[in-house]
């Protein structure tokens, strides 16, 4: 019976390492080539790693939850001889080069580091050794007689190093770019929070004592108390202020801001989440975008009493053909029908070939809140799809990001993006742009706000809107009349069917 | 480029000495066994053969004689640096320190000042008798019209002396024993001052800042390390003056900090740590988070022997303090 | 002093200022350490004021006295007379000499010199008693301690030293006038090296040793050479027996030995020299008080970095074990105060050199032939006798042989072993070999200047490939 190593294999895109999120076999189990064998979480996407070989699980390498690099053996299989391994066969024996101490196994070595363990090696090529932290025994030696020089203990520490250093993959570009809320007011995860207006975050806020005392009794972040008073030039806070925040909160239904402020009795000061992953990768993006497109965000509203009339009109029918119905879905036709109109807003900037490249697809993406971050499935071909249809499919990716079972493929592509923060409240943001897009419009909360027409004040459904732009590509004046574009299709639907 | 050398902080006072003794002819110094003896801790070794028995001049036992002989020399011109052996031997010239030294400015309007130094060693942990652990600084800092001066390194004791003797009024300079030869710094060979009435930043921090001078700033600063590893960034302040205080110092830091732990080996009421207390939350209560922690001695005379060691603040106790202060 | 105890603090403690401690305290001041070196007695231990530098003078003095008196044959004629006292006195000056050196390198590298005797009061702290100057004692805090108090002659019970006829090798180097006879107990090193020396001055030396060889310890074949050259010194070796007892005579004393079966036998001298060997001083440290552990014999175990079971004190030389050798005293000296510095150092020498200086000398270093087979190597051997080598036999001592062990796989060379002239200086060249892992090839194609003895050296690498062109291969 032969061992077989079994690595990690490479799960596309350059991704260098995976989170192996759960084993699907045990130390004993009998395996066939193709069997699931474990889940690993990349940055990307949750994946099934199939079994390469026949044969009985020997050890396994990785523990759940462990991070492993892509390239390290997962899986010691018992197999059979001659049990093809496929196409990995060659590289299943070189294994060995892969793991440490490459001198244990020469003969030759056997001269140089024999009887008693002694080592030939100068004081020179000893000292070396324990300046770089290598065990002068593991070294190989090309001198005569397998003698240890300087040089071969600067190859065998270079050697370890970069074993143990995974290959860096450079992050992808593509998808997973998200901003905003959810596709829909109905949804219930909720991570990204600071909605404007919710709470203060200050690094410094002066209060008397008594105030503070009172801040800790109703288990208030003095820092979070919203504050219009400054003495000394920095903000202050009086009991007035804790207590007024601390009952806006209990109505909100929401705690006041997340942080715990200062410990008191058994909480620990603080705890550590690790910034990896997904997380990570939305981090990094979202820098990326943000410090290389500049940004402006230009906000209006849409009065839509019509819309509100016309889905109302339209909700029934749609229900008989087992859809949900919601704004997005004409919101998506509104935006792909104004992109029609200004191609400069459908497109990405090429900065190495000099070039902008105008989409004639329209491809939008709709961020969505998950447990694991923000995610931007992408709903191909808008303008080749009905209403119904749009809404199906917003549904269908919105289910499959938050249980990841979204594919890549769904998350590519994609040539616009909309957020729609105000499924938690507020008005407008400034969205961050889903690079390498050029714009992205963000939805404020859809209700009735004071309006004039006819010179006079009247309460009518409006939806704010909030357009960031890429000023590389975008001026303020096609922004603005972009969005206008938007107004005038949500708030006259009708003019779609054109 | 001058010199630098490396001595311990009795080492320091000696080298302030005689720098400044070489400069300027009035300088003199006076006390018991301090000529011919080279001072009982050696602070004065060498001196009366350099200088000579009329500018470095052994004293009877008598300390008001010490004392009061001082302030009659400063009023004639010279600037006399007395020793007091102790600095609990002091009080038999508590008078004249009090009713004279103190008061000269203002008795004659400035027209004459003291510009005399009282140096003593101070403080305890030496395993002495009674009356030699003194640490009393409060009884000077409460008499205007004295500077209370206690440097904590022998650096800064050179820097320190060469001001005091420098100042045109009266100057106490207690010199914590206990660090005479603890350790060993860079002194410059040259002369420099370190002005008085300022305090030194020992160790940036954000969480707390902790006040201290004399022989507490190394258990505090060690205190402070074994908190970094606990995720509390202490700020430690070594006062260097005790009077006056260097009140802008004390202020900036709490401000930015919001807590406060003051440690000093003297008895805890009517102590120095009290009157710092007071100031913070005179100046800066909107920034308080917490009480100001007092970490000293005890209201008892200072324990003999292996008992000193439950007196005096160590390591451990300061960290505590600071502690309880951030948990607040 | 003063009322009160005013500690004064550093950052490495050395206790003993011999080969060992001097040695870590310049290295330690070197690295930037504030170094404390103290000593109960002068600078240089008991290497330079009683052992090694006061021997190897008489050594050289007696040497130059007996190579005139026996020099015939070159054509040379004398009969030197010898004044044991100036020789006393210009040894006085070397040893001054050296020790002075010592105190101004210490000083000129900033190392702070403490005369006293130090005890540990704990892990932190030591008490210095300054006897006889009134100062009392003082305290010194440190942050590191390295105990290199090195050792003192065994004493063997009814043979104390304090008594006036009964000698220590320390009490042998004192003299201003040599004894007309003399009872060595032991035939180690030390008890050789001053056999060799008075009975070159002339007087009647019997050799006393409870083991049936000389130096036991070397190869007979090696040892054998020396206690030939000894005999023809007129030194009587008696083997067997153990040393018992002494009485005061008329005309000196005289020295009762029992062999193993309980034979006694006596022997009249006027001094007796008692060399059995040497044990640590390290229980009048009171080592307890910060934690050391001594072992069964009071030497104190140290790890590869000369650490004892406390993290923060060091142990060095003598005092912390075999080989008693100056040299190996001195490495671990500087490996100790690196390792407080914070280097990456440690003791990874493959063989410390030793040397024996009797007439003619021996040196060694590394493994014999015996111990290569033993540690599983299979041993090539190399070997070449001065009788043979050119510049032997201009000088006239051409007894000895150099003997090289290698291993026969790629020819490292493993240890050596040299009886005859020079052999001390010889010895370096091999003791470099055994460190940088050489080979029998790159000693034997290595040119050697000739006329010397080091070409001795050559052919015996040369030998054990039978390529030795000056001596028949086996």
């Amino acid at each position: 019976m032969a061992i077989k190593e079994f690595k990690l294999p490479d799960v596309g895109e350059g991704v260098a390492e995976g989170e192996l999120v759960s084993w699907a076999v045990s130390v004993g189990d009998a395996v066939s080539e193709g069997d699931i064998v474990a889940e690993v979480e990349t940055d990307k996407a949750l994946v099934e790693v199939p079994s390469r070989y026949d044969g009985k699980i020997a050890e396994l390498h990785a523990e759940e939850g462990e991070i492993v690099p892509v390239g390290s053996v997962i899986i010691s299989f018992d197999v059979d001889d001659g049990a093809a391994g496929g196409e990995d066969a060659p590289t299943a024996e070189a294994d060995d080069t892969v793991e440490e101490s490459a001198d244990t196994d020469s003969d030759e070595a056997a001269a140089a580091s024999t009887a008693d363990g002694r080592v030939f090696a100068p004081p020179s090529a000893r000292k070396l050794a324990r300046e770089l932290g290598v065990e002068i025994g593991a070294v190989e030696g090309t001198g005569p007689g397998g003698r240890v020089s300087d040089a071969d203990v600067r190859a065998h520490a270079d050697a370890e190093e970069t074993e143990e250093s995974g290959e860096e993959a450079a992050p992808d570009a593509a998808t997973t770019e998200p901003v905003g809320g959810t596709a829909d007011a109905e949804t219930t995860s909720t991570t990204t929070a600071a909605a404007s207006g919710a709470g203060a975050d200050r690094e410094k806020t002066l209060a008397v004592p008594a105030t503070r005392r009172v801040a800790k009794e109703l288990d208030v972040d003095i820092d979070a108390v919203p504050t219009e008073e400054t003495r000394e030039g920095e903000a202050f806070v009086t009991e007035q202020h804790v207590r007024e925040f601390a009952e806006g909160g209990a109505e909100a239904g929401e705690p006041a801001t997340a942080a715990a402020g200062s410990a008191t009795g058994d909480q620990p000061r603080e705890e550590t989440v690790p910034y990896r992953g997904i997380r990570r990768t939305i981090g990094d993006q979202m820098a990326k975008s943000k410090f290389t497109a500049p940004h402006v965000t230009h906000h209006d509203t849409a009065e839509i009493d019509e819309l509100v009339a016309a889905r109302e009109e339209l909700k029934a029918t749609a229900e008989e053909k087992g859809s949900r119905l919601t704004y997005m879905a004409f919101v998506l036709k509104a935006v792909t029908a104004a992109l029609k109109e200004y191609p400069v807003l459908n497109s990405e900037l090429d900065e190495e070939e000099g070039v902008i490249r105008l989409k004639n697809y329209y491809n939008i993406g709709i961020a969505v809140a998950t447990d694991a971050g923000l995610m931007v499935p992408v709903v191909k071909h808008v303008d080749q799809k009905g209403l119904l249809q749009l809404a199906d499919e917003i549904q269908e990716l919105a289910t499959k990001a938050r249980d990841r079972s979204i594919t890549r493929t769904e998350m590519q592509d994609g040539t616009f993006t909309i957020t729609n923060f105000g499924a938690f409240g507020g008005e407008y943001a400034t969205p961050i742009i889903n690079h390498p897009e050029t714009a992205i419009m963000g939805l404020g909360a859809i209700k009735q706000r004071p309006v004039v027409q006819d010179g006079e004040v009247e309460a009518a459904h409006t939806l704010p809107l909030s357009l960031a732009i890429d000023h590389r590509v975008i001026d303020g004046a096609e922004a603005a009349q972009f969005t206008n574009a938007v107004k005038s299709y949500l708030a006259e639907p009708t003019k779609l069917l054109l | 480029m001058s010199d630098t050398q490396n001595l311990t902080l009795v080492q320091a006072v000696r080298d302030g000495l005689y720098t400044e003794m070489q400069r300027d002819e009035s300088v003199m110094a006076l006390g018991q066994d301090i000529g011919k003896n080279g001072g009982v801790f050696r602070a004065t070794q060498g001196l009366q053969a350099e200088f000579g028995e009329n500018r470095v001049v052994d004293t009877p036992l008598a300390e008001s004689g010490i004392i009061g002989s001082a302030v009659g020399l400063a009023i004639d011109g010279m600037k006399p640096v007395a020793e007091i052996q102790f600095s609990g031997f002091i009080y038999p010239g508590f008078d004249q320190i009090v009713s004279h030294m103190a008061r000269y400015r203002t008795r004659s309007r400035s027209r004459f000042t003291l510009p005399m130094v009282l140096r003593a060693p101070y403080g305890g942990g030496i395993r002495a008798p009674e009356h030699h652990s003194e640490s009393k600084e409060a009884f000077y800092a409460h008499e205007a019209g004295l500077k209370v001066v206690v440097p904590s390194t022998p650096y800064d004791t050179k820097g320190l002396l060469t001001s005091a003797i420098r100042d045109p009024d009266p100057v106490v300079f207690l010199e914590p024993k206990l660090i005479y030869r603890a350790f060993r710094g860079e002194v410059p060979e040259e002369s420099y001052e370190v002005p008085i009435g300022e305090a030194a930043t020992r160790r940036e921090g954000e969480d707390v800042s902790v006040f201290t001078y004399g022989a507490m700033t190394r258990p505090t600063l060690e205190a402070a390390e074994d908190l970094a590893e606990e995720g509390i960034d202490a700020e430690i302040i070594d006062l260097r003056t005790v009077s006056p205080l260097d009140i802008d110092s004390i202020i900036e830091s709490f401000e930015k900090t919001g807590r406060a732990v003051v440690v000093n080996e003297a008895p805890k009421s009517g102590g120095l740590a009290g009157e710092i207390t007071a100031i913070i939350q005179e100046r800066a209560l909107l920034h308080q988070e917490a009480p100001v922690k007092r970490v000293t001695g005890f209201d008892v005379p200072v324990p003999l022997y292996a008992m000193e060691d439950y007196y005096l603040p160590n390591a451990a106790r300061v960290a505590d303090g600071i502690r309880e202060t951030v948990e607040f | 002093m003063v009322v009160g105890d005013i500690a004064t603090g550093t950052e490495v403690l050395v206790v003993g200022a011999g080969p060992g401690g001097y040695v870590a305290a310049i290295r330690a001041a070197q690295n930037g350490l504030d170094t404390t070196l103290v000593d109960k007695e002068a600078y240089g231990g008991s290497c330079l004021n009683h052992g090694c530098i006061p021997s190897k003078a008489f050594i050289s003095a007696t040497d130059v006295a007996h190579d005139a008196r026996n020099a015939e044959e070159m054509g040379v004629h004398a009969d030197p007379v010898v004044d044991v006292a100036a020789m006393q006195d210009w040894k006085e000056g070397v040893v001054n000499q050296l020790t002075g050196g010592v105190e101004k390198l210490c000083k000129a590298n900033g190392v702070n010199l403490v005369q006293g005797e130090a005890t540990f009061v704990d892990d932190s702290s030591v008490r210095i008693a300054h006897g006889g100057e009134g100062q009392g004692s003082e305290s010194i805090n440190f942050e590191h301690a390295i105990i290199a108090t090195g050792s003192r002659p065994i004493q063997v019970p009814g043979f104390e030293f304090t008594a006036d006829p009964v000698w220590s090798s320390r009490d042998a180097l004192a003299i201003d006038d040599a004894p007309d006879s003399l009872v060595v107990v032991g035939a180690g090193y030390i008890g050789m090296e001053l056999s060799t020396v008075f009975a070159k001055l002339g007087v009647d030396v019997t050799v006393v040793e409870m083991l049936d060889g000389v130096l036991p310890g070397y190869e007979d074949d090696v040892s054998r050479v020396v206690k030939k050259r000894a005999e023809a010194l007129g030194i009587e070796f008696n083997f067997g027996e153990a040393a018992s007892g002494w009485e005061e005579t008329e005309n000196g004393i005289v020295v009762a030995t029992e062999n193993e079966d309980g034979e006694e036998s006596t022997y009249d001298a006027e001094k007796v020299l008692v060399a059995v060997g040497r044990q640590p001083v390290s229980e009048s440290l009171d080592p307890e008080n910060a934690g050391v552990e001594l072992t069964e014999n009071g030497f104190i175990e140290t790890d590869d970095q000369t650490r004892t079971n406390v993290e923060n004190i060091f142990a060095v030389g003598d005092v912390a074990g075999e080989p008693m050798l100056a040299h190996k005293a001195s490495k671990e000296g500087i490996v100790a105060a690196e390792v407080i510095a914070g280097e990456p150092a440690a003791l990874d020498q493959q063989a410390v050199p030793a040397a024996v200086f009797t007439d003619p000398e021996i040196a060694t270093v590394g493994m014999t032939e015996a111990e290569a087979e033993e540690a599983g190597f299979e041993p090539k051997v190399g070997q070449f006798p001065f009788r043979a080598n050119g510049r032997s036999l201009t000088t006239g001592e051409s007894e000895g042989f150099v003997r090289i062990v290698a291993e026969a796989q790629a020819g490292f060379i493993l240890g050596a072993q040299i009886v005859g002239p020079e052999a001390s200086e010889l010895i370096a060249e091999l003791a470099l070999a055994v460190e940088m892992g050489a080979t029998l090839e790159d000693v034997a194609s290595t040119i050697h200047t000739h006329p010397t003895l080091a070409e001795a050296v050559m052919e015996a690498a040369e030998n054990a490939d039978d390529q030795a062109i000056h001596t028949l291969n086996r």
